[in-house]
């Protein structure tokens, strides 16, 4: 039912890199009631589609000559009211998080090391921190011990579409649920 | 996207199937079913059930619970569920296996046991597919390996509807001409929607992805996973819809099975190609006694393939499909199950006692869990045992046979005493096992807190 999209073309800072999960989510958060979201991309933003969906946005995804892909994210009916911070806690916009104090590249190791080292490392930071880790695929059996233990998250695959990035902020998600 | 925690029945579904497994290797070592007795006999269709409903379908079923979620990135739809539906395919396997020993004339025809075998089996495969497909239809996503899984949850949904007809008919339930006619003539496409539809697609989509998890191979996406899914789903559909139509318009499926094999061998041989790629472009150079032992069973399913196409071509297919149906069960589909089996039970485990207190203190990896030098000599003597089963039946060595399927028993039994010892932590350090926080795990059930 949107009567109108807002167009974002991410091309550019893809080419040149760039992660453009912010600029996405400034644009999402900008859209008027009913609006939707015009999205090109180098590649197909398939963790978007989960992110957008839990904010009630369903998508239609196709692909352009040349290999790039154009999707609209569509606000569905009756999902006009933002998300409750408790449940989504894994797609909260991070653009007003700190810098990360600690990096990891977990890329290369067997699994389950990866989550053993993002648990190791979450425990010995402070309340508040946050830390970002690259993986190589979507940490689905971590992400319910993150929110376990009371820290809030957010990952998306980069550019490649091969490597995963997290940033997990300590302790954040019983804030945001307060 | 919240992640995904442990299937709760998952450690009791594969319970029951090992049991069954070991149930139908001291059958084949006694010398129940075939070869001593006819290959459409009570007693092998027996066998063949406690297979492929007891062992092969609740080992797919259970896995499918735990796994299908990590393919598609979206939580089971209902934990609850799984519990109901474990009870009515073991009691409405049971109520068959009674069903054919009345049939066999050796217990009174009293209670319809084919119609209450009908009923449960398709409850129990129901509210599996009914649990699988809602969690499906509620990810973002659906990656290749989960399209996969689609095509299998289609295969079993005929497999179940066809044996349900066939049980119907034969219990006496129901005496429609077209339906006795398909009892008749449709019992191939009944084995093909089983063993082809549901078991080996379903394990070739958890295939490609369990492989590329464990060996750091990339994901396959590419045009050859592709063209597996839909010449595959192709076969099937000519197998199945063909065959069934073949039947009812009063003629033989033959020619339908034919055309669905010739796909089905070419979809089969780009499987091939692709996990070969998977091997070959791993980033794990040293890799864990799963991945090593599911190659065994891929070379198993190859086998069976040149087996399949080779008595073809001499017109014996007929003589020796038990022989092809023993590989394809035993090398192919056990195989590769109790090979990932061993990886799956070692890491759920871990993940369900030590998850809680990662990172809080010292705690043992997964690979503390299991010993893989002693594992590897059951798995080999499992390999071994099917290899020269197959050959004793290709040979009609009946006596032969039952040797190998002793053996066959000897190497299940030390396996599953290797996956207990890991659900207890036996191989664990004492000093190691039990950190701060960590609760021991049981047997058959998961929880987390």
């Amino acid at each position: 039912m949107a009567s109108s999209f807002v167009e974002l073309d991410v091309r550019p800072i893809l080419r040149a890199g760039g992660e453009p999960f912010e600029a996405i989510m400034g644009a999402v958060s900008k859209l008027g009631p009913g609006q939707g979201l015009r999205l090109l991309a180098t590649f197909k933003p398939v963790p978007l589609f989960s992110v957008l969906g839990a904010r009630g946005f369903a998508h239609e995804a196709q692909e352009l000559a040349g290999g790039d892909w154009e999707v609209l994210f569509r606000p569905e009916e009756g999902a006009s009211q933002p998300p409750s911070a408790a449940a989504e806690t894994g797609s909260a916009d991070a653009s007003d998080w700190p810098a990360p104090v600690q990096h990891m590249d977990n890329r290369d190791l067997d699994p389950p090391e990866p989550m053993v080292r993002i648990l190791a490392a979450t425990e010995a930071l402070k309340e508040g921190d946050v830390l970002s880790a690259l993986l190589c695929r979507e940490p689905i059996f971590l992400l319910p011990e993150l929110a376990k233990r009371g820290h809030a998250w957010r990952g998306a695959f980069e550019g490649d579409g091969k490597t995963y990035r997290i940033l997990v902020r300590i302790g954040a998600a019983g804030k945001a649920a307060a | 996207m919240t992640g995904v925690t442990l299937s709760r029945w998952t450690m009791s579904y594969f319970a029951a199937a090992l049991v069954a497994l070991m149930a139908a290797e001291a059958m084949m070592a006694v010398g129940y079913g075939f070869p001593a007795a006819a290959i459409a006999a009570p007693e092998t269709l027996i066998l063949v059930h406690v297979v492929a409903i007891g062992w092969l379908s609740l080992l797919m079923c259970g896995a499918l619970l735990q796994f299908l979620p990590v393919l598609v990135a979206q939580p089971l739809y209902s934990n609850a569920l799984a519990l109901p539906a474990l009870v009515s395919l073991v009691v409405g396997l049971a109520a068959l296996i009674l069903a054919f020993l009345q049939l066999d004339g050796r217990i009174a025809p009293a209670v319809p046991f084919f119609a209450i075998a009908a009923a449960l089996l398709i409850a129990g495969f129901a509210f599996v597919l009914w649990n699988l497909a809602r969690t499906m239809a509620a990810a973002p996503t659906m990656p290749l390996p989960a399209r996969f899984v689609v095509v299998g949850l289609a295969g079993v949904t005929f497999t179940v509807v066809l044996g349900a007809t066939f049980a119907l008919v034969l219990g006496g339930t129901v005496d429609y001409g077209p339906l006795v006619a398909l009892t008749t003539a449709g019992l191939p496409i009944h084995v093909v929607a089983g063993l082809g539809g549901w078991l080996t697609f379903t394990a070739m989509g958890v295939s490609y992805r369990l492989l590329a998890m464990f060996m750091l191979a990339p994901e396959l996406e590419g045009a050859t996973t592709k063209a597996a899914l839909l010449l595959g789903a192709a076969a099937l559909g000519m197998a199945i819809a063909g065959g069934i139509l073949a039947v009812l318009l009063g003629g033989n499926p033959s020619l339908a099975l034919l055309a669905a094999l010739a796909m089905g061998v070419l979809a089969l041989a780009l499987y091939g190609a692709d996990v070969l790629h998977l091997y070959r472009a791993r980033r794990r150079r040293n890799i864990e006694l799963n991945s090593r032992m599911a190659a065994y069973a891929l070379v198993s399913l190859a086998a069976s393939v040149v087996l399949t196409l080779l008595l073809l071509a001499i017109r014996r297919l007929g003589d020796h499909a038990a022989a092809v149906v023993f590989l394809i069960a035993f090398g192919w589909l056990s195989g590769l199950g109790l090979a990932q089996l061993y990886k799956i039970v070692a890491f759920l485990t871990w993940l369900e006692c030590y998850g809680p207190v990662l990172g809080k203190g010292p705690t043992p990896r997964v690979q503390d869990l299991v010993v893989e030098n002693r594992a590897g000599k059951w798995f080999l003597l499992y390999f071994i045992a099917v290899w020269a089963g197959a050959a004793a039946l290709l040979a009609g060595l009946p006596l032969a046979f039952r040797f190998a399927a002793a053996l066959l028993l000897v190497a299940t039994v030390g396996i599953v005493a290797q996956l207990v010892r890991t659900r207890r932590l036996a191989d664990v350090k004492d000093a190691a096992r039990l950190p701060q926080g960590a609760r021991p795990p049981r047997l058959l059930l998961s929880c987390q807190p």
